[in-house]
């Protein structure tokens, strides 16, 4: 009996204990008390999950360009999210935008993400203080933006509008290309002039936030506070990790408080993209020109197939025809491999996996452990390739396109644009 | 963000020299107009942009020289020289012996590859003292022969070396009487071959240039230094440093660099970095003067207007408002007025409001100017209470863009060049419709009697290129006459 109470008490602390874990571990992690409240589905507890969860889902939330959004937007930028990640759970989905309403499911959704994979670890990396100079990653160029709303427009775009727009990011980027050049060159300069201040012999040179630290004595207290903020959050990761557990089971209590009627797992498409009325119909008429496209096909191949086999029926022998067809299989095979090669490029990035160190070594200087800017720049560069060869397959389905266009309008002189 | 001027034959160097001095005289001048903080700001940021600093402490134009005769280049080093304030670098200019005889396929065809590599270092060098480059300045004449082909050439040389940079090419129209016999051809080459290689045609016309001197500027014997003085001030008009659009007591020296960068690159080290080359925050790039103004590559004519403009003398005498002065320079866009003398005030936008339709150019008065996109730079005293409503009419703009995205307006409290208050318009619209028509059009009347043909394909050009040179300004003029 005795025994019993104490198990029971013990568990009781233990929870309030991971859940405090849990929060002082996340960004701006609420009090533990929200998450007891959200339990219950207590309406005071859902605006901070609504915040919470926008900072977890979106990592552009951490620059407080988002914080000032409007709750009706956090809400629609959340669901977004939610939902182009596979969230399975549709009562969240359908809440109006900016109610109050559903702790319980903010709660469940949170966790949900937690149990998918490394969320607490990409955050923590997130917001990591950096000293060093950093290799920059090139995610923000491949993950997904889950923003990409698409505005329908009814009425018919300026075809010029679009190039003018068009023209303008073009600038953008290039203005971009410039300033990061820039800041490649004052790197590099600070990197220069501080060759051999550092302590640690490996690294021979310092890094930007160092030498702030020397101009001014005030950064490095502020260095210091952060870094002792990020420590306590490790900390409390670590602690997390270490009772999770009694956390889980407490989430099953609250997955049983929810509503019977609610079916827990819905048999919802995951991801559900706007079609409007018209774009119905839209889709009708292209199935239907599908379908009337494939029967044309149908038509045209098989006498064509008939006429081939009939005339391959009379080869098919003889020593010259074997070395064609043998001549034949090794074109293809090479064409395959070089298909695949390019696929692998393409498809495993061998982009430094964790955040590196920039350093200058000496020229001469023995090789060091860690990724040389050779080998990354082999990668980016075969990567570059790769998508260039896409872009300009691209292209060519494009300019074939405009030209079949093109000829079925007799007396059209198509020039193209001066320009780039 | 710096920028490398290139100057070109004759023309371009006498203007170039003339746009440094202003540059640096402005700059310089302690008027006690504006706050000293924000004067040191000022004259830090252009220089920044223009000049570079040389062991001995006197600054030096970020520019090269290229002329293949050597008397105006030996005539502009020493005149910077003996200026005493600022001058050019040494072993940053380039000529030859011999001239192009006023003939752009020289120009481009033979002077522009054999000289090619040496050019191209020359520049490489000036790019490489730059700590960030933001693009090229390249002023030449459209009519003559080095300036125009040579410059064509070299510029479609930096398209391919320098992708990336910002090319604006400062083109000087000839005047309409003609001091060259086969300057329509020259015209056309220069202007189609531009058109494909650079970002931004900035435009003056000689004749506009020389009406000023004598209307504005009251000079009785008009001299090519007084001509070049009048353009170097409009040019300075528009590159010295404004404050950013948006906030206008907020210094940003490039909002790229905080806004998009910030996501790839540590946050921290854009922080660091600006705060270790504490730097004057203007915004300094004319990468957002085309980003407004030029991004689509049917449209790259850019044309200059100012006001006010005026002798010393008169100047003395003059007060100035901001609405008055706005009123003069909406009334000189809309009526296709050079200067701010002998505008026509019945010119009216047509009326809003009506169906689209109303918009199209049937329905416009014939000399009223439909503008793509604009640019006001207002620099003086109370400049933050200047209103610039007036250019945000839609009926001023073509009908596919919302004056929201084709008008823009920077303004800085400091004033420019001794004028208490003054505003320069920067402007994409069909203001050079007409010069351009008529070029191609007297171009044209001379190839199709085959005139001076041979000059050109003696030096390894064809008929085709001409052809294709006249197809894409027919276009251009299409273009704009459908705005």
């Amino acid at each position: 009996m005795g025994r019993r109470r104490s198990r029971v008490e013990g568990a009781a602390r233990a929870l309030p204990e991971a859940v405090a874990a849990l929060s002082r571990s996340l960004p701006a992690g609420p009090s533990p008390e929200i998450f007891r409240r959200a339990k219950f589905d207590r309406p005071e507890a859902a605006p901070v999950l609504w915040q919470l969860l926008l900072r977890v889902l979106s990592p552009l939330a951490a620059n407080n360009t988002w914080t000032d959004l409007a709750p009706e937007a956090q809400a629609r930028v959340v669901k977004s999210a939610l939902g182009s990640r596979g969230y399975p759970r549709s009562v969240l989905l359908q809440f109006p935008d900016g109610s109050s309403q559903g702790s319980r499911e903010l709660l469940l959704a949170l966790s949900w993400l937690l149990a998918q994979g490394p969320l607490l670890e990409q955050l923590l990396a997130q917001t990591r203080v950096q000293v060093g100079d950093q290799l920059p990653q090139c995610e923000a160029l491949t993950s997904p933006g889950p923003l990409a709303c698409l505005v329908a427009t009814k009425s018919p775009v300026d075809l010029r509008l679009v190039e003018w727009l068009m023209g303008k990011l073009r600038f953008r980027w290039r203005c971009l290309i410039l300033s990061q050049r820039e800041q490649c060159t004052l790197l590099s300069k600070i990197h220069l002039y501080t060759q051999g201040c550092h302590s640690q012999q490996s690294l021979g040179h310092l890094s930007v936030a160092e030498t702030e630290m020397l101009r001014d004595p005030e950064s490095s207290q502020q260095l210091l506070h952060a870094l002792e903020s990020e420590n306590a959050r490790l900390e409390a990761a670590l602690e997390w990790r270490r009772c999770e557990l009694v956390f889980w089971q407490w989430m099953d209590t609250v997955l049983d408080a929810c509503s019977p009627e609610t079916p827990a797992v819905t048999s919802q498409p995951t991801a559900l993209p706007m079609i409007s009325e018209g774009g119905l119909g839209e889709l009708e008429s292209v199935r239907q020109e599908l379908l009337a496209l494939q029967e044309e096909l149908r038509e045209v191949a098989e006498p064509r197939r008939a006429a081939w086999e009939s005339r391959v029926g009379g080869l098919g022998q003889g020593p010259e025809w074997s070395n064609s067809r043998k001549a034949l299989r090794e074109v293809v095979e090479r064409e395959l491999a070089d298909l695949q090669g390019s696929w692998k490029l393409c498809s495993t990035p061998a982009q430094p996996q964790r955040p590196h160190r920039l350093v200058r070594s000496k020229d001469g200087a023995p090789r060091r452990q860690g990724l040389q800017a050779a080998e990354v720049i082999r990668t980016l560069s075969a990567k570059e390739d790769c998508l260039k060869k896409a872009l300009h397959q691209l292209q060519c389905q494009c300019q074939q396109e405009l030209a079949r266009l093109a000829g079925t309008l007799p007396g059209l002189i198509w020039v193209l644009p001066p320009g780039h | 963000m710096s920028i490398v001027t290139v100057q070109l034959g004759q023309c371009g160097n006498q203007i170039g020299f003339e746009v440094f001095d202003t540059l640096f005289r402005d700059s310089h001048c302690s008027q006690g107009l504006c706050s000293k903080r924000e004067n040191e700001a000022y004259q830090a940021s252009c220089k920044e942009r223009f000049f570079r600093e040389e062991e001995n402490g006197v600054p030096v134009a970020r520019a090269v020289l290229i002329d293949m005769e050597p008397k105006v280049i030996n005539q502009t080093l020493s005149k910077a020289a003996q200026s005493g304030r600022w001058k050019y670098g040494q072993h940053t200019s380039f000529c030859q012996k011999q001239g192009s005889g006023n003939n752009w396929a020289y120009g481009y065809s033979v002077h522009g590859p054999k000289h090619e590599e040496s050019i191209m270092n020359l520049i490489q060098t000036e790019v490489e003292k730059c700590d960030s480059l933001s693009g090229f300045f390249i002023i030449m004449s459209m009519a003559g022969g080095t300036g125009s082909g040579l410059g064509a050439f070299i510029t479609q040389k930096l398209q391919d070396q320098y992708s990336s940079s910002l090319k604006m090419n400062q083109i000087i129209w000839p005047y309409g009487t003609g001091e060259v016999i086969v300057q329509n051809y020259n015209s056309i080459l220069t202007l189609s071959h531009l058109y494909r290689s650079s970002d931004a045609l900035l435009i003056h016309e000689n004749d506009v240039v020389h009406k000023i001197c004598a209307k504005r500027m009251n000079i009785k014997q008009i001299s090519f230094r007084d001509l070049n003085r009048v353009l170097a001030h409009q040019l300075g008009s528009v590159f010295q440093p404004t404050h950013s659009e948006d906030s206008s007591f907020h210094y940003c020296r490039n909002p790229l660099v905080s806004g998009i960068v910030g996501p790839g690159l540590p946050h921290a080290t854009n922080v660091c970095l600006v705060a270790l080359y504490r730097r004057p925050m203007f915004l300094s790039t004319n990468g957002d003067l085309m980003e407004h103004l030029v991004p689509h590559p049917e449209f790259k004519m850019l044309g200059v207007r100012n006001i006010p403009q005026m002798s010393a003398e008169s100047l003395a005498y003059s007060t100035f408002t901001w609405a008055g002065l706005l009123k003069h320079l909406r009334q000189m866009l809309i009526s296709r007025a050079k200067m701010e003398e002998g505008i026509d005030w019945q010119v009216r936008p047509p009326l809003s409001g009506l169906p689209p339709i109303g918009k199209a150019s049937a329905h416009k008065e014939p000399h009223f100017n439909t503008s793509l996109a604009n640019l006001v730079i207002l620099r003086g005293r109370e400049v933050h209470s200047a209103d610039v409503g007036g250019f945000r009419d839609a009926a001023l703009y073509t009908s596919w863009l919302e004056p929201a995205d084709a008008f823009s307006v920077w303004k800085t409290p400091r004033p420019f060049d001794k004028y208490e208050k003054s505003a320069a318009l920067v402007s994409n619209s069909q203001l050079l419709v007409k010069p351009l028509d008529m070029v191609v059009g007297k171009a044209w009347n001379m190839f199709s009697s085959k005139a001076y043909i041979h000059q050109y394909t003696k030096f390894g050009m064809e008929e085709e290129d001409f052809l294709d040179s006249f197809t894409l300004l027919e276009q251009v003029v299409a273009s704009y006459g459908s705005l």
